[in-house]
């Protein structure tokens, strides 16, 4: 055994740079001013405009600095936030949002209605590339701003869109708008609660519809913490309380979202007292952070569901029960327990048990652990001798993989390969392409608590992250069917029968449902993370 | 070291009146060296775990149950077993052939590319020379784990490929240098000698005349490189392995199995101190091997 000493000479050293760093810093700053302020530990973002921001560090620091419409209480249900009123006439298509008066963006412009309709629509304008674009596509007019490609993948581009305003989005006064939705949706309400829905102020746009060169780095929101200084890439975002800010006051004066490459190296930090919140814990650390965080090592509920795609483009993965067969050639129980340590649970549904409408085991015999059916049914169907899964190298999925590897070498007796890409986006790059690239390591958040956010984006023919190319017209159906249905209980109905084609079908391979594994430092208390991988603002608190 | 070398002078003039080679000298000298005796053996037992790992352990170092995750020693699994559940001692045995085989054939290819730099350079001298000198001073001038990261991800053949070929060229590439200078300082000092004058006044042709009588008087320093060589190329598959540039995909091999074995070293130290002692062993032996053939061979010592 290793024992203590070479760690914690390791993280020593970090701390004596810290402390360098810490001095240099301290010169020049009111002391006073960071006291009551925390430490989280986060991923460079990939960006911070709300509606190019869906990626999880993004999203989290975005928290800081806006406040939604709409956010969810214990049971799930949306409940207003900075809007005074969110309702829907009786066709379920047109909304009406009303926001609290006496609101301001950082630089004191005042919040209105068309703060909202002005973010919206350039987020959904087709030339503006945004990621975060396709939450807009419910809302009527969003076509007109995103013309369909003539050739699809090929050589000839869109046409310009001829107009850079939705016709759904309506401003009745400075505190009012209506949205019109192109088809029925009942659950409006909670996708607005997500990241991209958030409103852009005047200054952000240098004229109407082009933002202010720089905007993203100096990023003025509506939220309860503003931005200090700016986003200096790779090292930190720091936050500080925003004194004219009328929502729900946080307890803490402000946060250093510190940026880490390493997410040992986060670890060291956190051990050692120089970060207060790490939001991940390693694999490679669960075996320790016991011992060394005792009570302040945490784990809670989110959305995450991991999951193995399958290219269905592929001829050898064409048959459903070829991949059927490699999913039962899988022991998710020991997986869990043995690699992660019982910190995420064996998943055995195709949505999250965080929504309405999941169901315990709606994947049946398909995800059972039965290796010598597995191999039978592999047999008959002549699945592939080579079985290779692509995993991005920067995310830690290398102990996984190998092991998911190991488990279906030994009950199929083919070989199998876990084969790692530098980043997720080579890996997107290369689907998109529709390269053979095996079987892919993919991963989902929800964004709005609802089943169709884990079945649509995933699995429509369309859907924004169906990156192994699924398609199956009569689940598309039964989605479009669930969206326009009147009450949520009809609409989870419609959802659940569209679930129980993928059981058919296992165009994936369900993995597991992950938890927030989390752990704090002893300057803080009352850490909490929710479904969405975020750590909760407004109720942490620093202990002296 | 000096000890053996004493003896030698000691005993050389003493010897019966048959007048001996270089190489018969040097061989008198490493039969009385014990390091010579030591390291070999253990460079033996390399080789033999290289090309039959089966002679070492049944175990099939691929079969890895997560059920086994760092279990202790038990039945053939003397090591025990690392985080995946697979045989660690299986594993280190069947590691030895890949670094053997990378070691071998980059050492392998450097003293072709190295022998022909240093020969031509060190017969024709002036112009040649200047060229060929120039070019090796500008690939020692490229750093190495720069040179060997970069190197060995253009040469990859890309996905299912284990990285073999791209690390073994990648070091070959990269490690000629050293020898290519001590082949030509060498061949500079020998082409002046008598017999080579007279070689040439009897109409032999530069290439008999390199071949037949500048190439075996010169080649003993270089051998001795290339043996030190072989030593520093298995570490270095190892450091590029480690860094992920290396063997990869089922390829199985030392640097491979630490730096999987390293994020969990606090939990189970076993799977990253085994193969690392095997490592160390190996290229220690290859580098007490060839100071030993170096202290029996160098003129300057004699």
């Amino acid at each position: 055994m290793f024992g203590k000493r070479p760690w914690k000479m390791a993280a020593g050293a970090a701390a004596i740079s810290l402390l360098v760093a810490g001095c240099r810093g301290g010169d020049s700053e009111d002391p006073t001013a960071t006291a009551n302020a925390v430490v989280i530990g986060i991923a460079e973002p990939k960006h911070l405009l709300p509606t190019n921001t869906t990626d999880n560090n993004g999203s989290q620091v975005l928290a800081s600095l806006f406040y939604p419409l709409v956010d969810f209480d214990a049971g799930r249900k949306p409940v207003e936030v900075a809007a005074e009123s969110v309702t829907v006439d009786k066709t379920n298509r047109v909304w009406t949002i009303k926001l609290k008066p006496g609101f301001t963006f950082h630089n004191g412009e005042p919040v209105t209605s068309q703060n909202y309709i002005d973010a919206w629509n350039y987020g959904a304008y087709a030339p503006n590339a945004q990621d975060g674009g396709y939450f807009f596509e419910r809302i009527a007019g969003y076509a007109d701003l995103n013309p369909l490609d003539p050739d699809g993948a090929g050589p000839a581009k869109a046409p310009d869109p001829t107009t850079n305003k939705m016709s759904g989005l309506k401003k009745v006064d400075d505190l009012t708008f209506t949205v019109t939705l192109s088809a029925p949706f009942a659950s409006f309400d909670s996708v607005m609660a997500y990241s991209v829905f958030y409103p852009l102020p005047k200054a952000a746009f240098a004229k109407d519809g082009v933002i202010a060169e720089g905007f993203e780095e100096k990023l003025i929101g509506n939220g309860p913490f503003k931005l200090k200084g700016k986003w200096e890439h790779d090292d930190k975002i720091v936050v500080e309380k925003f004194s004219d800010f009328k929502g729900v006051v946080p307890k803490i004066d402000g946060v250093t979202w510190k940026i880490y490459q390493d997410d040992m190296a986060a670890y060291a930090d956190l051990v050692d007292n120089n970060l207060d919140v790490q939001t991940n814990i390693p694999t490679d650390a669960l075996a320790v952070a016991p011992a060394d965080l005792g009570e302040r090592f945490q784990n809670s509920e989110d959305s995450g569901f991991d999951f193995i795609g399958f290219p269905t483009f592929a001829p050898e993965y064409e048959n459903p029960n070829v991949r059927k067969a490699i999913s039962m050639a899988i022991n998710r129980e020991e997986i869990a327990s043995q690699v992660f340590l019982n910190s995420v649970a064996a998943a055995k549904s195709f949505v999250s048990p965080v929504v309405q409408g999941y169901r315990e085991n709606s994947c049946g015999e398909a995800c059972e652990y039965n290796p010598t059916k597995a191999r039978e049914l592999y047999a008959e169907n002549k699945g592939p001798a080579e079985i290779k899964i692509t995993y991005n190298q920067d995310g830690g999925h290398k102990s996984w993989v190998d092991a998911t590897c190991n488990q279906i070498k030994a009950a199929l007796r083919v070989n199998c390969t876990g084969v790692p890409e530098p980043k997720f986006s080579v890996m997107q790059e290369k689907l998109k392409a529709k390269q053979n690239i095996g079987l892919i390591r993919l991963g989902w958040v929800m964004d709005y608590p609802l089943m169709e956010n884990y079945l649509g984006p995933l699995f429509t023919t369309k859907g924004s992250s169906n990156f192994y190319g699924w398609s199956n017209a009569a689940f598309d159906t039964l989605m479009k069917q669930g969206s326009a249905a009147a009450t949520p209980e009809a609409q989870v109905k419609k959802w659940q029968q569209a679930e129980d084609i993928l059981a058919q079908e296992m165009p994936i391979i369900p993995l597991r449902f992950s938890r927030n594994v989390f752990g704090y430092s002893t300057r803080v208390a009352n850490v909490d993370m929710d479904l969405f991988k975020k750590v909760d603002l407004y109720e942490i608190e620093t202990v002296a | 070291m000096s000890d053996p070398n004493l003896i030698a002078m000691a005993e050389a003039p003493a010897g019966s009146g048959r007048p001996r080679s270089l190489a018969g000298d040097a061989w008198h000298d490493l039969r009385r060296n014990k390091i010579f005796w030591a390291s070999s053996v253990l460079v033996l037992v390399v080789l033999l775990m290289a090309l039959a790992p089966s002679l070492f352990t049944s175990a099939d170092p691929a079969a890895c149950a997560l059920s086994n995750k760092h279990k202790g020693p038990a039945g053939g699994a003397l090591f025990g077993y690392d985080f995946q559940g697979c045989d660690v001692f299986a594993r280190t045995v069947h590691g030895t052939r890949n670094s053997i085989e990378v070691g071998f054939l980059s050492t392998l290819l450097a003293g072709v590319i190295g022998l022909c730099f240093g020969l031509a350079a060190g017969y024709y001298g002036g112009a040649v020379d200047a060229v060929l000198s120039r070019g090796i001073d500008i690939v020692l001038g490229i750093p190495f784990l720069l040179g060997a990261v970069v190197f060995s991800g253009r040469l990859s053949a890309g996905e299912g490929d284990d990285g073999v070929t791209a690390v073994t060229l990648t070091l070959g590439l990269l490690a000629w240098t050293s020898a290519a200078r001590v082949m030509r300082s060498s061949v500079v000092s020998a082409k002046s000698q008598d017999y080579v004058a007279a070689a040439r006044m009897l109409g032999a042709g530069p290439l008999r005349l390199m071949f037949r009588h500048i190439l075996p008087n010169s080649i003993a320093p270089f051998i001795v490189v290339l043996t030190l060589m072989l030593g520093a190329n298995i570490a270095a598959e190892a450091t590029l392995s480690y860094l992920g540039v290396g063997l990869k995909g089922e390829a199985i091999s030392w640097g491979v199995q630490i730096a999987d074995a390293q994020g969990q070293a606090r939990v189970a130290a076993g799977p990253l101190v085994w193969p690392s002692v095997f490592l160390a062993a190996t290229v220690l032996a290859f580098i007490m091997l060839g100071d030993a053939v170096r202290d029996a061979f160098d003129p300057k010592l004699r």
